[in-house]
Parts: structure tokens; C-alpha cells; sequence
């Protein structure tokens, strides 16, 4: 039996994007309770279906990115007029035009570099880390739809299971994870 | 299939794949021995990188007297060489992210490969300035941080300056990009692969599961990184470009500078591309998902880009004799019929008028052609910048310091070192990832394979129809 | 899924474009009011003779909607050749509307002929180098040897060949682009000679626009400052274009679909023209960034008179442009959302558009009051000598401190750079000019007369979609563009 610290699933896979959002259009109608959704490339049109909202990355990287702007033109403003003033061409100690090009390189870099870290923390990934693996075809030509068993009576896992097959899913199979 | 796509668009994938052929095929050269060809290759680079080696350690032991550098040319090949391998290391990002906004699925084929090959250009340009400076141990002085020497900051208002700031970003966000790309791809390498390679892609893999919510994360990352690196990729070669015009010398002081530059990079870019396009596609056959279409596609954008270079070359002369600034007309009649003319030559020939075959669509599409030009194009394009730096600074205000350069045998060899550099690690990269976005050919399966799009699957569809066999497939 | 083009017919629920009446009176009355405005600003100048000598308020409202107007024209055309050869699909479903602006070319032929016109017979004064003597060393008062080394280039045969004869090829490659398209909907179904026959004619018209714009605007505007050169020009004024045309055509479509055309242009359509108003805005931007940073950091005194000009005497143009042309589209379409809402678009548009005829406005105004002070002061026949007439002289006084040689008249360009703040300017005049309506900011007579134009510029694009079909029902990308989605 399953410990606390294991997940029991049960998996269908199928051969066909269109299958597979049929699948869930179908899961949808009978209430199921989808733990997730595995794809060997981002397909288009999952997203509503699953009701994932759109990804809020675009709101962090654009506070990363006026930190970044913040820091560049503050710290150069900072430099050239108090902390050693120094005149550099004719130009005044506060020129502006001359900032723009750091400022919007720092703007880009905080962004980019802010959005890329909070990406990969929040999908929980990173070097070295290695998640659970349901099946090996998933990256390949395989799509998965996996529903999470540990504690459901026997019946309902019947039904699930029978639901999967009634959807078209190439293959079931279940792994503890 | 509910992707419409029109029948006038060529297929960008052909052979009739199925995804799971995709990933054969495309994974395929990370799993098999190298062969002879990928062997005398590596061979050749690595001659390259060790007398380039030799030759860079030459000018850091002996200084930059070893170069044939003067007081009035203190920029010779050297920036030459930088300005080149920055303008190449543009191509990956403007495929990427560019075209990626333009909805040009003909991208791909070739972004992956092309983002590689920025990446590894950034780096060979990053050699240049880095040995100019002489002194290469104390180089982190041009970063500004505090520190016992005053606190002395660096110049903020030099162009060199913002060069080191833009070329570092953009290093640092091509980088990230290409990698994010990447992690899922590495992730169908590691579920192929045993034994010691699983452990090694396992951990470049991040942990990459495929859920639906990553995907669909990455999906938003990538789009929001390429809406970034856009105007960054702008942003690097317009700073370059600054250098160049912000200074007051006839001939680098002109407002065109910086659009012409970039339109300049993508040429060079692109043209660099080709050429290992072309090579690769044969060795690790990929001919199924770089088709000549997108070799017809870059053909054209070699096109454009050649004409915008040479309407911006135009400009320049027309300006230069408009403006009725004497210093400013001989500078362009220097560069034209001066000690330099050679150069001057080769640059228009090579750049504007050479690609002018690609007018004909059976010169776009034949691989030869397209190979030759690709090559005629990096070699224009190091003549541009040659001619900009080199005869520009021959010939200064005072007739007396007038001068000449050609470089030293060290010289020489600190280019052949970056070509090392640049085709060891190219080589590499064939051999430890997919050099073709598997992912993302995947998405693009149904509206661009070639059993779905295109004439000859409209045709084979309408007969099915007829024989009643679609409608039981469907 | 089928390429069939008679599903679309059948999607479509108004594929015929009717061009009311009440449509054509309203245009009617603008350009009427267009009209008046015109003739107020010839025959009653309100304001003084230093600033309106020669007609001059009229004429530089001339020059100012003909260029803006008309470059809508070139650039619709520039714009559907590019989309033809980028396999762009998505636009096909409105392209007509780019297809009737372009329409406007050969209409603007009238306007460039008469500027041209008016070089040879010199009813107009705004062109230094078109003015007599100029070219002349034994004039001395008049002669510019500055000019007479552009002369080549700077004469009015020159400008009659890049303007109304450019045009004109222009025009041509806009007529069989058109007729084509057009007959194209006649055609049978899947039929695409015309389809591969425009492919050919924008691969040869790129080019020929490309470099012919540049001599086009050249001429046009940029030797309004006849002295001062800069090779960015050409390409920041085909970027305002640019984005001038994008704004205009989410307008149009917004009122279109109010009316109920357009049914199958949906906010994605909307949103991709939205980013197209946010990238060129993004892209004026930094050409614009480009130009002035590389002068303002050189700061070579042939080229810095230009800025220097608008940053003194017109603020509020040169820093309201950078508000409403970048800061506005920036920050109002950075987000997804707002390029997704109907209002906000309009909204963001229609400033867009007033903020680059404002543009144009900065690009054309100052220098010619500049010059024709110049040329005012040649023919009352003052010495011209700088910053020694500023108290007996008020009008005239400005006139000789922007001399675009700080060296004075003897116009020796060798003599590189100098910082010109210093000595250009004193405070009273300064003051006296900027607060002038129609010479640094529009009056009534210059908003008047665009409203003619546009008047003018609308009537052409209604007729011109009412001409044609206004879904291209044949066009091999029409079915793409129906169901486009992100």
C-alpha cells in the first residue's frame, strides 16, 4: 500500500493531441478531477479547456525590469553628480541622453534574468532536479492525462480506468510516484 | 485539424512525419558515434583553436606591439574582427525572437541552431576588446563597481562603455534564452537515453516533466523573452554602432549608423546561418525539416537585408557630398578610389551587388549558389567593417600622420583563433543536443508537415474525399 | 480546412462597402471647412509679416498635410508589398483598406505639382535653396555657397522628378496592385496569377520605394532646413508614416465594424495591430533616440542648429512629441489587456495619429521661418551679420542669430562644431515667438486645413472601398486571415 508521501496514479496515454483534449472535454462533463496534463510540446487550445489562467510571468518581469531601470539610471546619476562629478566630453554632469543606452541594457537584463529565475522556481525545476517521470513516451509522442487514485474506492478507479479506454487513450497504466 | 492554414504556403516539414519520427530524427546525432566528416571537422577546428591559442597567448606575453596597430590606426583587425563576430551573433535572436513575433513558422528549422551559433559568435567577439585592452588580467576594471581606487567609477557617458553593458546583457539573455528553449528537448534526450548520458541530461534537463501549467509557462517566458530580446538585439549593434558615431571623424560620425548596423548584422547573420545550415542539414540530415523553403526564406531576407545595407551605403555617400562638408566628402571619396579602394570594392560587390542573384528564384533555392553567397556575404560584411575602421583612420585631419596598415602574422592568428573557438564549440553542439527544436516542430507538425499543408496534400485529400476513404479517417 | 473561397462568401455578411451620403456630406463639410481655412490663411493672415511673409502660414500647412497625407499613401502601398512578401495571411481580410489609402498617391500628385510648380515660379517661399540669387556668386547678398554646392540636387527640376514624377511611378505600382487584387475576386476559384503576378510586381517596387523615398523626402522636408543634413532623416520620417498609417487603420476599421462591416475582423486582429502601433511607436522611438543622441553627443554645429532650433524656440513640440508619440503608446500598450480593448486602441490611436501630424508640424515649421528670415533679410537687404541687430531689429533679429553658420555668412563649413547655445539666442524674442499659434503650436487654421485634408484623405478611401470588394473573397490567404488566432 501507498504511504502519506507516495501518489498513486493512473494514467492514460494517447496517441493524438485532438484525442487527448477530448479526453478532458469529456472529464470536464463528468466532474473528474484531473491532477494534470502531459504533453511532448505545448499545445494550443489546452489551456482554456483545462482552465489554467494566463501565467502572470509578464507582471514579475515587468517589476524586475523598473528595478532595473531604477538601479541603472539611479546609480549613474548618483555617481556623476554627487558622488565624483566629473565632465566628460563637454557634456553636463546629469546628461540623460548619454544614461539611456546602460538604463534600458540594465532594464532588459533584470527582466530577462528576474523572470527566467522566478520561472524555474515556481515550476520547481532547476540543475540537477529531477521530478517523477510518469512515462518515458512523454516527451516523445505521447499525451498523458493523469488522474490521482490514493484513497478512492476500487469502483471509482474502475471507472476512471474505464473512462480512459472509452476516450480513446492508446495505453493505461498506473505508478506510484 | 482546426489550424487553417492556405495552400500557397509550402510545406516546412516534409517526408510525412509522425511526431514520434520527429524525435528520432532529431535526436538522432546526440546518440550515434560521430562520423568520418564530424571527425576531420573537429580535427580542422581544433588545428585552428591551438595556433590561435599559440598566437593569443603571443600578443598577451608581447603586448600589443605585436600587432601593426599606430598612432593613427589604433583600430585595425582587431575591432574589425569584433564588430564582424557581434553582427553574426545577431541572426539567432532575430530568428527567434523577431520572427517569433512576426509569426514566421519558417523559424523552426533553424532557430535552435542559429541561437547556438550567437551565442558561440558573442563569445569570439568578446575576445577582441578583451585582449585590446593590453593589460586582459585587470579587464574587470571596466565594470563598475566600488573599490580603493578613488572610488574611480568608469565612464558612463562612453559608448565603450555601453558596449560592455550591452554585450554582456546580451550575452546573458541569449543565453538564458536558448537554454529555456532547450531544457525540453534535453528532457526528450534524457527519456531515450541510459546509464551515464541519463544522469547527465538529467540534471541539464531541470527536471522538465512536460505538464500542461509548465508548458504553459514556458510558452508565456519565451514570448515575453522574445519580446525583450527584440529590441534588445536592436539595442547591441546600435551601440556597437555608437562607438563608431558619436565620435566626431568624417565617415563614423553619421546618423544612419545605427539601423544601418543592425541592418548589416542580420545580413552577416543570417549569411552565417547558411553556411552552417547548409553543412549540417547534409551531415546530421535534417534535409526533411530545413527544406530549401527555408533556405529560399533566408535567401530572401539575405536580399533585403543586402538592399537596405546598400540603400544605407548610398545614403551615406549622397549625404556625405550633400552635406558640403569638405572633410566629410573626402572621407567618402577616400574610402571609395584611396590607398583602401580594394576593400571599398569588395564590400559593394560582395554586399550589394553579389546578392542581387537571389532576384531569381532558381539561384534562392539551389543549394550551391546559396552556399558560395553565404560565404561572399561574411566576407563583404568583414570588409565593411574593415573599411569603416581602417581607411576611415589612414587618413586622419593632418596629412602628416596619414598612415597605413595591414596586420601582423599574430593578428592573423587572433582571428583564426576565434574561428576555432567558434567551430569546436558549433561542433559540439551538434553532437550533445538537438539542433533542431523538437518541441516546437511538433506544434508546427499540423500546420506545416507536408501530408497536411500545401498543394500536393490538398490534392491527395480531395481524392480521398472522392474515393470516400476521408470521412472514415476522419 | 478547405481552401474553398465560397465558404468565406457565405461567412461574410457584408461584403459589399456602400459609401453613404451622409458620409460624403460630412467629408464634404471638412474639407470645405479645409477650404476656408486655406483661403483665411492666404488672403487674412492674422498674424505679422515676420511670420507670415510670402503666404508663408498657408503654404507651410500645405507642405505640412501633403507630406503627412500623402506618405499615408506611400506607405499603405509600402506596407501591403511587404505583407506580400512575407507570406503575411493574417491582414488579407482588411487589406482592401490599405489597398483604398494607397489610393490617395495619385490624388497627392495635385498638391506635390503645385509645390513643384511653385518652385519654378516662386509663389511659394519655402524652400531657401528655391529662392532667387542663391546660387549666384555675383549676388552677394543672396548667394549661399553652402546651397550653391547642393544646387545640383537642390533645384526645382530635381524636386519636380522625386516628387510628382516619383509619385507618379508610385501611383502606377498602386494602380495594378489594385487592379489585380481586384480582379482577382472575379476570378475562378483557386486561380493564382494574380496572386503570383503581385508577388513580382512588391519584390520590384521595395526597392524602387525604398531608395526613391528617400530622395522623395529629402527633397520634400528635409531640405526645408537646407543646410543641416542628417542620413537617419529619410527613414524617421517613413517611421512616422508608418505608425501614422497603423493608427489610422485601427481607426477606420473601429468605425467600419461599428457600421457592420468587417464582421470577421476580430480582437485579434485588433490586438495584432495593436502591437504593430506599439512596435512602430517603440521603432520611431529609437530612430528618433538615434538621430538626436548621435548629434546632441557630437555636437558638430552644421548638425546641432536642428535641434537646437526646436529645443529653444518650440519645447513644447519637441518634448510633447517624445509624450505623445512614445511615452503614451508605451506605457498605455505594454500590457496585453489594453491592446484588447476596443477603447483604449481608439483612444491610443487617434493620439498616435494628431501626435505624428504634430511631428510633422515640428519638422516643417521652424525651418522655414528660419529660413525665410533669412530670405527676408536678404531682400530688405540687411547685412546679415549675427547678434548685433537683436535691439533695432525685433522680427528680424531671430533671423540672425539661428544662422545656421555661427561663422557668419561667409559660410565656411570647415569650421567644425562649436557649442551654438551660447550665442543663438536672447531671452525677449524667444518668448515673442514661442506663444505664436500657427507658427510653434497649430491654431484653428492649421487644425482647419488638416481637417480639409483628411476630409480629402477619407472621401479617397471611402470611394476607394466602395469600389472593390471589401473582403478579397479569392485571396489564397483569406481563409487564414478569417480564422486567425493567436
Amino acid at each position: 500500500m501507498a504511504t502519506d508521501s507516495h501518489t498513486n496514479v493512473l494514467f492514460g496515454l494517447y496517441n493524438d493531441e485532438e484525442d487527448l483534449m477530448r479526453a478532458i472535454e469529456s472529464a470536464n462533463e463528468s466532474g473528474l478531477d484531473i491532477m494534470d496534463v502531459y504533453t511532448p510540446f505545448p499545445v494550443h487550445g489546452l489551456d482554456p479547456i483545462m482552465g489554467l489562467k494566463e501565467s502572470r510571468l509578464h507582471i514579475a518581469g515587468f517589476i524586475y525590469g523598473a528595478l532595473g531601470t531604477c538601479t541603472a539610471f539611479g546609480v549613474m546619476t548618483w555617481v556623476f553628480t554627487r558622488n565624483w562629478p566629473i565632465i566628460f566630453g563637454g557634456k553636463p554632469y546629469f546628461s540623460v541622453p548619454a544614461f539611456m543606452p546602460i538604463t534600458f541594457e540594465l532594464t532588459v537584463l533584470f527582466a530577462c534574468v528576474g523572470m527566467v529565475i522566478t520561472f524555474y522556481t515556481i515550476c520547481g525545476m532547476g540543475p540537477g532536479v529531477t521530478n517523477p517521470i510518469l512515462d518515458e513516451r512523454i516527451t516523445d509522442d505521447k499525451f498523458c492525462l493523469a488522474f490521482k487514485t490514493n484513497g478512492l474506492p476500487n469502483g471509482e478507479i474502475d471507472n476512471l480506468k474505464s473512462f480512459l479506454s472509452s476516450t480513446q487513450a492508446a495505453e493505461v497504466h498506473t505508478k506510484m510516484i | 485539424m482546426s489550424a487553417v492554414v492556405s495552400p500557397v504556403r509550402e510545406p516546412l516539414v516534409t517526408g510525412s512525419k509522425t511526431y514520434h519520427q520527429i524525435t528520432e530524427d532529431i535526436c538522432a546525432p546526440t546518440e550515434r558515434m560521430p562520423g568520418f566528416s564530424f571527425m576531420l571537422g573537429m580535427l580542422f577546428s581544433l588545428l585552428m583553436l591551438g595556433f590561435g591559442a599559440f598566437c593569443m597567448v603571443w600578443t598577451i606575453w608581447k603586448g600589443i606591439g605585436s600587432w601593426d596597430l599606430n598612432r593613427t590606426i589604433g583600430w585595425g583587425w582587431d575591432i574589425t574582427n569584433f564588430v564582424w563576430w557581434v553582427g553574426i551573433g545577431h541572426a539567432g535572436t532575430l530568428i527567434s525572437a523577431i520572427l517569433l513575433l512576426f509569426r514566421q513558422k519558417w523559424r523552426t528549422g533553424v532557430n535552435r541552431a542559429a541561437e547556438a551559433m550567437t551565442i558561440f559568435a558573442v563569445m569570439c567577439a568578446a575576445v577582441f576588446p578583451g585582449i585590446h585592452m593590453g593589460r586582459i588580467w585587470v579587464s574587470f576594471f571596466i565594470f563598475p563597481y566600488p573599490n580603493t581606487r578613488g572610488p574611480l567609477w568608469v565612464n558612463f557617458n562612453s559608448p565603450l562603455l555601453w558596449d560592455v553593458f550591452a554585450i554582456s546583457t546580451y550575452f546573458t539573455v541569449s543565453l538564458l534564452f536558448w537554454y529555456t528553449g532547450l531544457v525540453p528537448d534535453l528532457a526528450t534526450v534524457r527519456d531515450r537515453a541510459s546509464g551515464m548520458r541519463k544522469k547527465i541530461y538529467s540534471i541539464a534537463s531541470f527536471g522538465w516533466t512536460g505538464a500542461a501549467k509548465h508548458w504553459s509557462r514556458w510558452e508565456s517566458l519565451s514570448l515575453i523573452l522574445a519580446g525583450m530580446a527584440t529590441p534588445l538585439v536592436l539595442s547591441v549593434h546600435t551601440i556597437v554602432s555608437f562607438d563608431f558615431a558619436t565620435s566626431v571623424i568624417p565617415g563614423w560620425h553619421t546618423t544612419i549608423f545605427p539601423p544601418y548596423f543592425v541592418a548589416g548584422a542580420i545580413f552577416s547573420g543570417f549569411a552565417m546561418v547558411q553556411t552552417l545550415m547548409l553543412i549540417a542539414r547534409k551531415v546530421l540530415k535534417l534535409e526533411d525539416y530545413i527544406t530549401i523553403a527555408h533556405i529560399e526564406s533566408m535567401n530572401k531576407v539575405i536580399l533585403l537585408t543586402g538592399t537596405i545595407v546598400g540603400v544605407a551605403y548610398l545614403t551615406e555617400l549622397f549625404i556625405a557630398w550633400y552635406s558640403g562638408y569638405v572633410y566629410e566628402q573626402f572621407a567618402f571619396y577616400n574610402r571609395a578610389v584611396g590607398i583602401y579602394w580594394w576593400s571599398y570594392l569588395a564590400m559593394m560587390s560582395c554586399n550589394v551587388l553579389s546578392p542581387q542573384i537571389f532576384w531569381f528564384k532558381k539561384a534562392r533555392r539551389s543549394v550551391v549558389i546559396t552556399f558560395i553567397m553565404s560565404i561572399l556575404v561574411n566576407i563583404g560584411m568583414w570588409f565593411e567593417r574593415f573599411v569603416i575602421i581602417a581607411t576611415t583612420l589612414a587618413r586622419d585631419y593632418l596629412p602628416s600622420s596619414w598612415s597605413y596598415y595591414s596586420p601582423t602574422w599574430v593578428e592573423v592568428g587572433d582571428y583564426i583563433f576565434t574561428f576555432g573557438l567558434f567551430f569546436t564549440l558549433f561542433l559540439i553542439f551538434t553532437r550533445v543536443a538537438p539542433v533542431v527544436a523538437i518541441a516546437e516542430i511538433k506544434s508546427i507538425l499540423k500546420s506545416g508537415g507536408d501530408q497536411y499543408v500545401g498543394f500536393e496534400a490538398e490534392r491527395k485529400k480531395k481524392e480521398a474525399l472522392e474515393s470516400g476513404e476521408y470521412a472514415s479517417q476522419h | 480546412m478547405a481552401s474553398s473561397s465560397h465558404t468565406v462568401a457565405k461567412t461574410t455578411d457584408q461584403i459589399n462597402f456602400t459609401f453613404t451620403g451622409g458620409q460624403k456630406l460630412l467629408f464634404g463639410v471638412l474639407m470645405l471647412i479645409g477650404v476656408i481655412c486655406s483661403a483665411l490663411a492666404f488672403f487674412n493672415d492674422p498674424a505679422d509679416e515676420a511670420i507670415n511673409l510670402h503666404h508663408s502660414r498657408f503654404w507651410t500647412n500645405f507642405l505640412h498635410n501633403s507630406a503627412f497625407f500623402g506618405g499615408l499613401g506611400f506607405i499603405s502601398l509600402f506596407l501591403l508589398c511587404c505583407k506580400i512578401l512575407a507570406y503575411s495571411g493574417w491582414h488579407t481580410t482588411f487589406k482592401r483598406i490599405w489597398e483604398a489609402m494607397m489610393m490617395f498617391l495619385p490624388v497627392s500628385i495635385v498638391f506635390f505639382a503645385i509645390l513643384a510648380i511653385g518652385n519654378f515660379a516662386g509663389f511659394h517661399h519655402i524652400y531657401h535653396w528655391a529662392a532667387e540669387g542663391v546660387t549666384d556668386p555675383n549676388n552677394k547678398e543672396a548667394y549661399d555657397s553652402i546651397l550653391a554646392g547642393k544646387a545640383p540636387f537642390l533645384n526645382p527640376l530635381m524636386y519636380l522628378i522625386f516628387t510628382v514624377v516619383i509619385v507618379l511611378v508610385w501611383s502606377a505600382f498602386a494602380f495594378i496592385l489594385r487592379a489585380r487584387s481586384k480582379a482577382e475576386d472575379k476570378a475562378k476559384d483557386g486561380e493564382l496569377s494574380f496572386f503570383k503576378k503581385n508577388k513580382v510586381l512588391a519584390a520590384i517596387f521595395l526597392p524602387i520605394g525604398g531608395f526613391s523615398s528617400a530622395a522623395f523626402i529629402w527633397l520634400l522636408l528635409m531640405s526645408i532646413d537646407s543646410h543641416w543634413y542628417s542620413t537617419m532623416y529619410a527613414w524617421y520620417v517613413t517611421a512616422s508614416w508608418l505608425v501614422s498609417a497603423v493608427a489610422f487603420t485601427i481607426l477606420l476599421l473601429v468605425y467600419l465594424k461599428s457600421k457592420g462591416y468587417f464582421p470577421q475582423v476580430t480582437k485579434e486582429h485588433m490586438h495584432d495591430l495593436g502591437k504593430y502601433l506599439f512596435g512602430f511607436s517603440v521603432f520611431w522611438t529609437y530612430l528618433w533616440f538615434s538621430q538626436f543622441m548621435l548629434i546632441w553627443y557630437a555636437n558638430v554645429g552644421e548638425e546641432t542648429v536642428y535641434f537646437d532650433l526646436r529645443i529653444e524656440e518650440y519645447p513644447f513640440l519637441f518634448y510633447g512629441n517624445l509624450v505623445i508619440n512614445f511615452a503614451l503608446p508605451f506605457i498605455v500598450l505594454l500590457a496585453n489587456s489594453t491592446k484588447r480593448m476596443t477603447g483604449t486602441l481608439v483612444l491610443v490611436a487617434s493620439l498616435v495619429f494628431f501626435g505624428h501630424w504634430m511631428d510633422f508640424f515640428q519638422m516643417v515649421k521652424p525651418g522655414v521661418y528660419y529660413e525665410n528670415y533669412k530670405h527676408l533679410k536678404h531682400s530688405h537687404g540687411h547685412d546679415g551679420h549675427h547678434d548685433e541687430h537683436h535691439d533695432t531689429d525685433t522680427h528680424l533679429s531671430d533671423a540672425h542669430n539661428h544662422d545656421a553658420q555661427a561663422e557668419g555668412d561667409d559660410h565656411s563649413h570647415a569650421a567644425v562644431g562649436g557649442d551654438h547655445k551660447g550665442d543663438n539666442h536672447d531671452g525677449h524674442s524667444k518668448k515673442a515667438k514661442s506663444s505664436r499659434v500657427g507658427y510653434a503650436f497649430p491654431g484653428f487654421i492649421e487644425i482647419g486645413m488638416m481637417l480639409g485634408w483628411l476630409g480629402l484623405f477619407l472621401f479617397v478611401v471611402f470611394s476607394g472601398l466602395a469600389r472593390a470588394q471589401l473582403v478579397p473573397t479569392n485571396d489564397p490567404y483569406i481563409n487564414e486571415s478569417m480564422h486567425h488566432h493567436v
